[in-house]
């Protein structure tokens, strides 16, 4: 059963991870961090993921269209690229109110996308069920 | 003939502001600098809060402004309160675990709760602060902090708070609704905040019903102040001045001091 540690270098085990973090979006917070940190600092990184975070978790149009109740936040997953890596930021569900995400930096020639994806949303969901 | 020339008044003594900001090198308690250096164990009580501290580094913080672990705990059913109170008296973590709270959710609950805390016990103090020396707290293995850290991220909060909105009012004093004109659209965790908005619950009396952490609340409260739809209560009118006709050096006494405390 993995704590914050544990699950931010298993995260680094990704081909392709550059750094990792696990923020919190609402005071922008770096709760751990490991790895090189995008823009060359990881407090602000995070705190610059954050806003990003917020922006999407916020807005309801981002949220599943089936009709159901939203979760909070509505959306799981958060995607950018540029010319040369990926940043994704997977929201964590907790049965405690929070606002956490898991932040990777993925180098884009050795980094696969679509398996970041899954392993970040295997690992949000360990962090809190074990 | 001679010349009597006054000797000007002394200057009267000044705090070197600058000074005393160097000295600190922008921390924001000395004494927990100076408790961090010699890796000390025990608790710093400071007037809005306590810190415990294991070998020098920051383990738990509580706050009368900030809701416990145990309410973040037992606010959306994570855990019932009375299984908190059990484990709470047996001050065994192992407990946590074996009432279904896995190590990462209690890691993840007990940091929040901990820079929540702590960021309130850091604010600044009219009381100097006490340190007992003792044993380690029974939260202490989960995630201690150092001391720098925590101090840069309470700064850090501080200038977030100030750039959503620089009044802080909103911070301390029962809230009232305000009615814009044009009210925006408020997302759902603003919205929350704002439902308990009832002109007598304070912040913290919010973040404790939405069993949330304070800071994230006087965020919202600052965002949603910014947008004009949450204002602190204006405090209750100043009582008639009472019939002080018998002595008018009174009522200038009182205004004096009514003009002197308004500055």
């Amino acid at each position: 059963m993995p704590g914050i540690d544990e699950c931010l270098l298993e995260t680094m085990r990704l081909p392709g991870a550059r750094g990792a973090a696990l923020v919190d979006w609402t005071s922008g917070l770096a709760l751990g961090t490991v790895g090189d940190p995008p823009g060359g600092d990881h407090e602000t990184a995070a705190a610059e993921a954050a806003e990003l975070a917020r922006l999407a978790a916020e807005q309801q149009a981002f949220g599943p269209g089936d009709g159901t109740e939203p979760a909070d936040p509505p959306v799981e997953d958060l995607i950018l690229s540029n010319r040369d890596s990926y940043h994704v930021l997977r929201f964590v569900p907790t049965s405690f109110d929070s606002s956490v995400f898991l932040y990777l930096w993925l180098a884009r020639a050795d980094g696969n996308l679509a398996l970041a994806r899954i392993r970040l949303g295997e690992m949000a969901e360990r962090l809190v069920l074990g | 003939m001679t010349v009597v020339g006054t000797t000007p008044p002394p200057r009267l003594p000044v705090r070197d502001r600058t000074a005393a900001r160097e000295r600190y090198a922008g921390g924001v308690s000395p004494m927990l600098t100076r408790l961090a250096e010699e890796r000390a164990t025990g608790v710093l009580d400071r007037e809005h809060g306590t810190l415990h501290l294991a070998e020098g580094r920051v383990v738990h913080a509580e706050s009368p402004l900030a809701p416990s672990l145990g309410v973040l705990l037992t606010a959306h059913g994570a855990l019932d309160a009375e299984t908190w109170r059990d484990v709470e008296d047996s001050a065994e973590m192992e407990r946590l675990v074996r009432y279904g709270v896995t190590p990462g959710a209690l890691e993840l609950a007990q940091v929040s709760a901990l820079y929540d805390a702590a960021y309130f016990a850091l604010a600044p103090s009219s009381t100097p602060g006490r340190f007992r020396y003792g044993g380690a707290h029974w939260l202490a293995s989960v995630h201690p902090v150092p001391v720098a850290g925590l101090e840069r991220e309470t700064l850090r909060r501080r200038a977030l708070l100030r750039r959503l909105w620089p009044d802080p009012a909103t911070d301390a004093a029962p809230l009232i609704r305000a009615d814009p004109v044009a009210a925006p659209v408020v997302p759902s965790r603003q919205a929350a905040v704002l439902e308990h908005v009832d002109g007598v619950r304070r912040a913290v009396d919010i973040a404790r019903a939405l069993g949330r952490p304070a800071f994230h609340t006087l965020v919202h409260l600052r965002r949603l102040a910014a947008a004009g739809l949450v204002a602190a209560q204006p405090p209750p009118a100043p009582d008639p001045p009472p019939d002080t006709g018998a002595d008018p050096y009174v009522a200038l006494l009182k205004r004096v001091r009514d003009a002197l405390e308004a500055l």
